[in-house]
């Protein structure tokens, strides 16, 4: 077989071929050679640069409302808590630490270090969303959405930001359940994938939070 | 390489792109046939004075559903969905496009909320408040009943769709680019494609969020857009045309490529300036994302705003008109052979100019506050997206019939329908000026004697008839031609692209072997396509185990790996009709079946991602 293909800047045969990763270790040892992120990466930057997006025009929406009132929060309205919140946004946020180990630990081919650290992450973000929920549930009693345009767009931006929470925690399930029958390349793209995917909700909750508690200034 | 699976079920399970972009393309001529007859409609009720073919609730529903079908459910679609579907993996050298389930995907949810939102239509419901659908004219109490939420629903569903095609077209743009075509070796095309995917991802979730605050004020009781609690009704313009401007470019820009493509193709001669075409077909979306606010410079804005829109807008101009001249450049300097794709697209640069200045004037604040909610705005608007966004399409229609069939138009009926969709359209809108600045108002559904308005609104309704009829021998050109046509051969224009380099039809896997590109007229190297003959013959660069894809890194396109592609899947028309499921169950406000259902989504996510490529082939 010829090999003097180059303008990709590398003879075909030693490109790294997925169709050629049988196992967990030809797995890692393509992940390792392959340049660059992959494609399912991509695609994961472009799902978060549409919700980024979506959260800036809820965001946007928020000031928008708040430099057109005289009062904000409008009287009458409890102003929200800013400690408790602000302890949950940071426990969340630990947890991109266990998933970009999970991640690393992934590409190394450890797939027990993956399945411990995810679980670590899972716990994690399972106690906040509980907890999340529960204060959720427990604000409606003293104000709801339906109030006035304060509420309803603080109900909303949080609603919001939990739904991606949830969905985070469905994808670590997902990939623990995964993982169970072992690593592929595959895999080992998707632990990567959802780690990027969480540390996008973690920054976006971060900043969901300070919107919010900006209100009590 | 590899066959696709026969029969219906091929088709309802394909994951390849370009039996996606046919049934992009089949389902969005049916929308256009719809949007097209609304229209029909609608001149035919303004072709006099007190006409009353239909009355004013129905006229209402029509120019909405006008609006929003042209727009939703036939430029974007026909334009990403069928022309990019189809077209960008070839002329990327890719097999397919980077994630292609996704892409089925994408069709399927496009196809339910054409059928959702055209349900309204035939239920006697249709959204009624205009495709921008102001507030407070569309909250609960100005529009009861459904008309609104079916808007609300549907620009939502169809705006997954939408996003789910744009962030799929920037991975392949950016990923699925064979080996060594780097970043100026792309066609045009491409990068037109990759400034409206831009576009459309970052533009549609504002109005995801303004169809989200208007869904909740009306069904639940919030109050965004509600003033006396402390909403505000300005938002939703806002964030609607947050959206909206962009969108127009998101329409006109993959015109633009498509234009880039047909005037080599026909001129002979590479497009003059690329680098600068390039970057202002880039730009033309980017600086569209800061000029919305000239849609509402009539709502008493502070001066600071308006001046500043203005200004903005007047920027735009700049990489518009680097395209213009670069296309008429083109065309001076090549040997321009005027067959019917190149006919349509020097109409298009005609209506666009035309359309353009009719765009600069309203940068003058008074006069557009003058003009606003005339048929001024309606003509310059038509000259934009008829003549510049449907022109092209036109043109592509027959510039590539004979890759996707692999026969011949006719030529004479070709120029014919165009001479007459080109003076019917003019014809059309061009009065539309005159009785604009005569103070004609629009979505009005009849108007008094008197006015003198009389003669242009027949010369309008005439030229919406004349329009048709060309449209219909375009139509029937093409369908007589695909069982009637001589054979055309790979490259019957000697196209500049790697389209061109593959048999037509094109095989399932596009390319036997992967092209080598050195140029961004790839089929003009003879010496590179000499180099895939003989390494198809030796067997190099084949890629030969199932459904295999290089992936390139996405600015250089060095090699970053080799990647195996989905099979043929049942998952996103399965996935598809979960989501219409939800849709369907949030406009019965049935809440808990809504929760059940998004639990049937995620057992579909569950049935999609059960199989992995690579245990397929194990």
């Amino acid at each position: 077989m010829a090999t003097d293909y180059v303008a990709g800047g590398v003879p075909e045969p030693l490109v790294p071929r997925t169709t050629d990763a049988r196992n967990a270790g030809e797995a890692t040892i393509l992940a390792r050679r392959r340049l660059g992120p992959s494609v399912a990466f991509w695609g994961m930057a472009m799902v978060v640069a549409s919700e980024v997006t979506l959260f800036g025009t809820f965001i946007g929406t928020y000031y928008y409302l708040r430099f057109n009132s005289l009062h904000w929060p409008p009287p009458g309205t409890p102003e929200p808590r800013v400690v408790v919140p602000l302890i949950m946004v940071g426990i969340l946020a630990t947890t991109s630490l266990p998933m970009q180990l999970a991640a690393n630990a992934a590409r190394g081919g450890r797939l027990w270090a993956t399945r411990f650290l995810l679980l670590w992450a899972l716990v994690v973000q399972c106690g906040y969303l509980v907890y999340e929920i529960h204060d959720y549930v427990d604000q409606l009693h003293r104000s709801v959405p339906q109030d006035n345009a304060y509420s309803s767009i603080y109900y909303t931006l949080l609603g919001a930001d939990h739904a991606h929470v949830a969905i985070g925690i469905l994808l670590v399930v997902w990939l623990l359940w995964k993982l169970a029958r072992g690593l592929t390349m595959y895999r080992l793209n998707a632990v990567q994938v959802v780690a990027f995917y969480w540390h996008a909700v973690n920054l976006l909750t971060l900043i969901v939070i300070g919107v919010l508690l900006s209100a009590t200034i | 390489m590899w066959q696709s699976r026969p029969g219906v079920l091929g088709w309802v399970m394909t994951t390849d792109h370009k039996r996606i972009g046919l049934l992009y393309f089949w389902t969005t001529l049916v929308l256009f046939g719809a949007g097209g007859a609304e229209a029909l409609i609608i001149r035919t009720q303004l072709i006099q004075p007190n006409q009353h073919v239909v009355g004013p609730s129905v006229y209402d529903q029509l120019f909405t559903m006008h609006g929003i079908t042209m727009i939703f459910f036939f430029i974007i679609p026909m334009t990403t969905g069928a022309f990019g579907n189809y077209l960008l993996p070839l002329m990327l050298g890719a097999r397919d496009m980077a994630f292609p389930r996704m892409n089925a995907l994408s069709f399927w949810i496009f196809l339910a909320s054409g059928i959702f939102i055209y349900t309204s239509l035939f239920l006697g419901i249709a959204p009624n408040a205009g495709w921008f659908n102001y507030v407070p004219l569309s909250n609960a109490k100005f529009d009861p009943g459904h008309a609104i939420d079916f808007y609300c629903l549907g620009i939502i569903f169809n705006g997954i769709s939408s996003s789910l095609t744009a962030a799929n077209f920037i991975v392949t743009i950016l990923k699925m680019r064979a080996p060594g075509m780097s970043f100026n070796r792309m066609p045009l095309f491409c990068f037109a494609f990759l400034a409206a995917s831009w576009g459309l991802l970052f533009a549609l979730p504002s109005l995801t969020a303004d169809t989200i605050f208007l869904f909740l004020d009306r069904n639940v009781g919030t109050h965004f857009f509600d003033v006396a609690k402390g909403g505000s009704t300005l938002l939703w313009q806002h964030l609607f045309w947050i959206f909206g401007h962009p969108e127009v470019y998101i329409l006109i820009v993959p015109a633009f490529g498509i234009a880039t493509e047909i005037i080599p193709a026909f001129t002979q001669r590479r497009v003059v300036a690329f680098p600068l075409v390039a970057v202002a077909e880039l730009l033309v979306v980017f600086i569209g994302f800061g000029v919305w606010a000239h849609h509402m410079f009539a709502t008493g804005m502070p001066t600071i705003t308006v001046v500043f829109f203005a200004a903005a807008t007047g920027v735009v101009v700049i990489p518009s008109t680097i395209q213009v001249f670069a296309w008429c450049m083109t065309f001076i300097t090549g040997n321009a052979r005027f067959k019917t794709p190149l006919l349509f697209i020097a109409g298009f640069i005609f209506m666009f100019v035309a359309g353009g200045l009719t765009g600069i004037m309203f940068l003058a604040v008074p006069f557009d506050q003058q003009v606003t909610d005339t048929y001024f705005v309606i003509a310059h608007f038509h000259y934009i997206i008829f003549g510049a966004a449907v022109f092209p399409i036109f043109g592509g229609m027959y510039f590539w019939f004979p890759k996707v069939t692999g026969k011949l138009y006719f030529e004479l009926p070709g120029q014919i329908s165009f001479w007459l969709i080109f003076l019917g359209t003019n014809l059309l809108f061009f009065p539309m000026h005159i009785v604009g600045l005569e103070g004609m108002p629009r979505r009005n559904y009849t108007y008094p004697a008197g006015l003198g308005w009389g003669p242009e609104n027949l010369a309008e309704t005439i030229g919406s008839y004349i329009t048709t009829v060309g449209i219909v021998v375009l139509l029937a050109n093409l369908v007589v031609s695909w069982f009637r046509g001589l054979p055309a051969g790979p490259d019957p224009w000697h196209g500049a692209t790697l389209e061109w380099t593959i048999p037509s039809p094109p095989p399932e896997y596009n390319f036997a072997v992967i092209p080598k590109v050195s140029s961004a007229y790839a089929n003009w190297d003879y010496a590179d396509r000499e180099e895939d003959r003989r390494k198809l013959a030796e067997g190099v660069m084949v890629l030969e185990q199932g459904h295999e894809q290089p992936v390139s890194s996405p600015v250089d396109g060095w090699w970053a790996e080799i990647v195996e592609m989905p099979h043929d899947s049942p998952w996103p028309i399965v996935l598809a009709l979960a989501i219409s499921i939800v849709f369907i169950l949030l406009l019965l406000h049935l809440w808990m079946g809504f929760c059940f259902a998004l639990a049937g989504i995620v057992l579909a996510l569950l049935g999609w991602h059960g199989e992995e490529p690579q245990e397929s082939e194990a």
